[in-house]
């Protein structure tokens, strides 16, 4: 998987600008923790890049109109995804109104099951399914040289960007708190300050020797900083807080608004937005700058359907796509559709979100995990 | 033709997990062929972390399994020996925690028992001024408390068929020479429940070997570690099924040594035989003012088995979200969302369809089996047949997704995968440890005498079996049949890489709530399966006359 291995991963609209951002990844302006979950409709209301937007809308079009004939020959998609079953069921309900002939099933589990019964089958030789909708699992089944390379016609829009699998939605990881139990003043001004003594008690960590949010995080802040010391520093300083980990990223943030902790490190965003629309006493530090993971579309390399999960990849990514993903609460992966979700929206104009994009840790995060935060965590 | 019962159901057991087993040597991270190796198990007996997570783990398992299975015996005991006012009640209320399942109970645990947000720590502090927590989910002996409760069910069903059908002339004969009746109950009634007793500990242990959601929910936040998540770890981190197996395969050794101290104590079985060719009727015990204690004990063990739970579960889903403010304005700012989501789930209808149909067939089937297969081993004289003493139990030894993958491997490719049929052999080879364990402990009860009276007038195998062994095992088949049908209406861990596109199972959906950590949604799905079961048992029981083995 030389390919693979030596892909160009390039953040289209975040990376340069990331490894920019200010030391420590702190944000000036400290004073704007408290977020509030802006509406739909005022969000929507800003305007992307009007060119690059028109590009991507004609690519799809013309690579739509090619695939979608084929597709409807194929009649059927298979996906594997780890997303919630209501939002499958929106997702490929709107993508079969879209392209009638083509009838959509699903089949949903966690990473770990996702990865065994895709690689299971694969080595089996069986042509059982087309795509797999996730985050952790399309990087590791692609190193087992069962995804087939397929780049996006709409790649100069997207976030993060894989010239192997199309970057169809992102994880965004916030520094959610408990506002019953923390003022905006004090809490942590960067991930690094989470680390700082005085929040030993009251943070709900997750466990960093698991493939979870807080490893992907470390390995976002390792790429970024580009300082081992500063990185081992931040790892033994996590380590001297001697607080409890958790292994479900899910039960975690629940205690956090239990009142049981009140920093949650880290939440996902879509699970924060979720709850503060709900009226749940939590919200997320504007200030400190979201670690952003691919959820990728990966195509099976035996996809009986294989036009059929270009297609889906393809129209994931598109503005009609995007919207049925933002209708779900999911986060979106274009720079430039505007949900209360986007990176704009959520944390602010100009703001500089910290991407995970190193191929070691996506692909073998136990390797990744035992070279360069083992050794420190123990 | 019991013999070839047995064989194939073990054939269909080993299968799998010899699969697993071979892949250990042949396989490392999925998706790399490495050829035969031994890294796998080097890896595992050069891990230095083992022996500390073994002694977790045994501690967890052991106290579980002694908890559980030592209220179910005393609930069992009460409910068929004593003379407890309200017998009807007494009888039910036992039954209705088995309904709950785990997981459920683990998270109303968690909210009840947490340090600082906790129900009852937050109540000691409101009406009793005490600031520091009393209670602690996140501990050893949190973990044991609710993995413990979990077990009881288990010990209630296998040790009350033993208790009803036991000749009371040895518990006269004691009376008689003088004895007291605490004294009779501790010298030859409790002994004489050992077998099913140790099956039905035995079974509970090794359920909380490899136990997870309890650990991972409860103990990862305590810094408590037991040795199943290094297989979780190999799955989930390394998504290396050989090394998985490779850890699994420590937990067959301690199996196969939990096994092994069972066998030994049960071999003299007839010892043990309380149902002989005498007839008789079972004798209730007067146990004088203390039967309001033992009233009252029933009623504390439905209180923390189910009722307070349920209560927890049911605040949970109707407040807006959970922490000690909130609950305690229930019910001023109740909503009924959730229950609005799960009713619309797109899987709720067929899945649950698909899995009544499945789980009734196979707690059918696995029961039969089970029986036979025990049959088989302590009523014919075929040679060797202890061999399946050991396979019988063995599924219980792997994680269900270790497992799972062996049968995922067996059936690919074949018109079986991807069909409810697979699904339906994964629940029967994962259950199966039940139905046996729970036949071979009521089995030992029936002393040989009364086979042995049809041998010698000439009966063949299906007489003795359906007219003799069958009738005679009524109560605890009707336990065991209960038993299999909730677990696996209600199973997720086998039924994941079982099913497949289009064809859903109602647990693994609805219980997906637990899983993405939408706990209001959860609670909500969960009062609605417990109210539709709870109504289902109740109904049984009272319209249809049904046993349950009571």
């Amino acid at each position: 998987m030389a390919v693979v291995l030596f892909a160009t991963i390039f953040v289209a609209a975040a990376a340069p600008a990331a490894e920019k951002a200010p030391t420590n990844e702190q944000s000036k302006d400290a004073a704007k923790p408290a977020a509030k979950a802006p509406s739909k409709e005022q969000v929507r209301k800003e305007a992307g890049s009007a060119s690059a937007t028109a590009a991507a809308a004609k690519a799809f079009e013309k690579v739509s109109a090619e695939l979608y004939p084929k597709a409807k020959q194929e009649g059927n998609l298979i996906v594997y995804s780890v997303w919630d079953v209501e939002h499958l069921k929106v997702i490929t309900d709107a993508f079969m109104k879209r392209y009638p002939g083509i009838k959509a099933t699903y089949w949903q589990g966690r990473n770990p099951e996702i990865v065994t019964r895709a690689l299971t089958e694969f080595q089996g030789g069986q042509p059982s399914w087309d795509v797999v909708l996730s985050d952790n699992a399309p990087p590791v089944i692609r190193a087992a040289g069962a995804i087939m390379n397929y780049e996006t016609v709409q790649k100069d829009v997207l976030y993060l960007h894989d010239p192997t699998m199309p970057t169809v939605s992102l994880q965004v990881q916030a520094l959610a708190y408990n506002t019953k139990k923390m003022k905006p003043a004090d809490l942590p001004k960067s991930w690094e300050d989470v680390a700082n003594p005085k929040y030993k008690g009251l943070v709900a960590l997750d466990d960093p020797m698991r493939a979870g949010p807080l490893s992907s995080q470390l390995s976002g802040l390792k790429t970024l900083w580009k300082d081992d010391s500063r990185f081992n520093n931040f790892v033994k300083a996590l380590k001297a807080l001697n607080v409890p980990v958790h292994q479900s990223t899910s039960a975690m943030f629940r205690l956090v608004i239990s009142g049981e902790y009140s920093i949650c490190m880290p939440a996902l965003l879509h699970d924060v937005f979720e709850e503060m629309h709900k009226g749940t006493p939590v919200n997320y530090n504007k200030a400190v700058p979201p670690v952003v993971f691919p959820r990728q579309a990966g195509i099976y390399v035996k996809a009986p359907d294989p036009n059929a999960a270009k297609l889906f990849a393809e129209w994931l990514i598109s503005e009609e796509g995007q919207k049925a993903i933002d209708s779900v609460g999911r986060e979106t992966s274009r720079n430039d559709f505007k949900s209360h979700t986007s990176i704009e929206a959520a944390f602010g104009k100009g703001t500089k979100p910290i991407p995970v994009t190193d191929q070691n840790f996506l692909e073998d995060p136990k390797k990744w995990l035992d070279a360069n935060v083992k050794p420190i965590w123990g | 033709m019991p013999l070839v019962v047995s064989a194939i159901a073990a054939a269909a057991i080993i299968t799998p997990v010899l699969v697993v087993i071979w892949r250990s040597f042949t396989t490392g991270r999925l998706g790399f062929n490495v050829g035969l190796h031994l890294t796998n198990y080097l890896r595992v007996f050069g891990d230095k972390d083992i022996m500390a997570m073994l002694g977790n783990s045994v501690v967890y398992a052991g106290g579980s399994a002694l908890l559980g299975t030592g209220v179910g015996a005393l609930l069992a005991w009460i409910v068929a020996r004593t003379n407890t006012p309200g017998k009807t009640l007494v009888e039910l209320l036992p039954l209705y925690p088995i309904l709950m399942p785990p997981i459920m109970k683990n998270i109303a645990w968690i909210l009840l028992l947490a340090p600082r947000s906790g129900i009852l720590n937050g109540m000691m502090q409101q009406f009793f001024g005490i600031e520091t927590p009393i209670f602690n989910a996140f501990s050893m002996s949190g973990m044991i408390w609710v993995f413990g409760l979990a077990c009881v069910p288990l010990g209630y069903l296998f040790l009350l068929p033993v208790f009803l059908s036991f000749d009371p002339s040895l518990e006269e004969s004691a009376y008689i020479a003088g004895s007291k009746p605490v004294h009779t109950m501790l010298k030859i009634t409790f002994p004489l429940a050992v077998p099913a007793f140790l099956s039905a500990f035995v079974l509970n242990f090794l359920r909380g070997l490899r136990s997870f959601e309890t650990p991972v929910l409860q103990g990862t936040p305590g810094n408590i570690k037991v040795f199943v998540s290094r297989v979780y770890d190999s799955m989930a981190l390394e998504f290396n099924t050989g090394l998985a197996t490779a850890y699994s395969v420590v937990l067959v050794a301690l199996s196969v040594i939990t096994l092994y101290f069972y066998v030994r104590s049960t071999r003299f079985s007839e010892r043990y035989a309380t149902i002989t060719g005498k007839g008789y009727r079972v004798k209730v015990i007067d146990i004088g003012p203390w039967k309001y204690l033992t009233f009252f004990l029933v009623f504390i063990y439905f209180l923390v088995g189910i009722a307070i739970p349920f209560i927890v579960l049911i605040v949970v889903s109707m407040i807006p979200y959970f922490d000690y403010d909130t609950f305690m304005k229930f019910p001023t700012n109740a909503v009924l969302t959730n229950y609005y989501t799960v009713m619309r789930h797109p899987s709720f209808v067929t899945g649950f369809y698909n899995s009544l149909v499945l789980s009734v067939t196979i707690a059918l089937v696995t029961v039969m089996a089970g029986i036979v297969m025990a049959f088989t081993i302590y009523r014919t004289r075929a040679s060797g047949t202890k061999i399946f003493e050991f396979i019988g139990t063995l599924p219980l030894a792997f994680p269900p997704l270790v497992l799972s993958v062996g049968l995922v491997i067996i059936f690919l490719g074949t018109p079986l995968y991807n069909s409810l049929w697979a699904l339906g052999i994964g629940l029967f080879v994962a259950y199966f440890p039940y139905a046996f364990r729970n036949a071979s402990g009521s089995i030992v009860n029936i002393h040989k005498e009364l086979d042995e009276a049809a041998w010698v007038h000439g009966a063949r195998w299906r007489h003795v079996f359906f007219k003799i062994t069958l009738p005679i095992l009524k109560p605890s088949v009707g336990g065991a049949l209960f038993y299999i049908f909730i677990e696996a209406i209600r199973n997720v861990d086998v039924a994941v890489l079982l099913t497949s596109p289009g064809k859903e199972y109602g647990p693994v959906t609805l219980f997906e709530y637990f899983r993405v950590g939408q706990w209001a949604e959860a609670a909500a799905g969960g009062v609605i399966y417990l109210v539709v079961l709870i109504a289902a048992v109740s109904v049984a029981k009272f319209a249809f006359k049904m046993k349950f083995s009571l």
